[in-house]
């Protein structure tokens, strides 16, 4: 990935997980009613607390992505997030604009993955000698 | 609530921006310059700060608290009139600052710098959306 498009991408979702935090925030309870009722049932906690914990996720992932601070992190974060959310929401009218921010995250994590992290994924055997 | 997304976004775009100038002043790179070639001199020109502060600090300072006044004015955190107007002072401010390093990279250094001119844009930007939310 190009060097522009890379940071076009990060910010761009940056934008998006910051803006959803935001929104979650403002009303926890009617986001938490995408949630189907056997995912909400699993829930240890109300289900207002679990959408602001959601929420700070998003803020937290956001940030890191806007402040171009452990990208790779954050986009992998993102990207179990949103394989979590489709999980638990169900296919719905929306669930293909999920998927097209879980391939973008996907994109970010692959292409912002610390070189020794994939030496390590390559050949983690030769780790040990 | 379209036009606070709008803010948010740009005030987003401001950070990252910044940022990545910070960046590259700590490290002492140059900047990459996508339009043009006067980035180095103006951001190397004595008017780069405002007494002790870099220019770059500031204006990450307001972007950031710009977002966070419009995602409080979104979440609808009290009191709502304060945010409302402060938010309104902070991007006429900021559109006068950008109309003066403006002015000083036309007139006096000049030489144009890709992201100074980037950053008035989208303050200018943020102060066209005010002026419009409040007619509309």
């Amino acid at each position: 990935m190009s060097k522009t498009s890379f940071h076009i991408l990060r910010v761009g979702l940056a934008i998006t997980f910051l803006w959803i935090g935001i929104l979650i925030f403002k009303q926890p309870e009617a986001w938490g009613g995408y949630l189907q009722p056997w995912a909400a049932g699993l829930l240890p906690v109300p289900i207002g607390e679990a959408m602001i914990g959601t929420a700070i996720l998003d803020i937290a992932i956001g940030v890191l992505l806007l402040f171009d601070s452990f990208v790779w992190l954050a986009a992998l974060i993102g990207a179990v997030h949103l394989v979590i959310v489709l999980i638990v929401s169900g296919i719905t009218d929306i669930t293909v604009r999920d998927m097209g921010i879980l391939a973008a995250t996907i994109a970010l994590m692959a292409d912002s993955l610390p070189k020794n992290l994939i030496d390590k994924i390559k050949s983690p055997k030769e780790e040990n000698y | 609530m379209t036009s606070l997304a709008l803010l948010f976004t740009l005030s987003a775009i401001g950070i990252s921006e910044t940022v990545y100038l910070i960046r590259k002043r700590i490290v002492s790179e140059k900047p990459v310059c996508p339009i043009g070639s006067g980035c180095e001199i103006v951001l190397a020109s004595k008017y780069n700060k405002i007494f002790i502060i870099p220019n770059d600090i500031l204006g990450l300072l307001a972007y950031i608290i710009i977002s966070i006044i419009a995602a409080f004015l979104v979440i609808e955190v009290a009191p709502i009139y304060f945010w409302g107007l402060l938010i309104k002072i902070l991007i006429s401010i900021a559109s006068i600052m950008s109309f003066i390093f403006t002015y000083l990279q036309w007139r006096v250094i000049r030489a144009w710098c890709f992201w100074c001119l980037m950053s008035a844009f989208t303050i200018w930007l943020m102060g066209i959306i005010i002026l419009a939310s409040a007619v509309i």
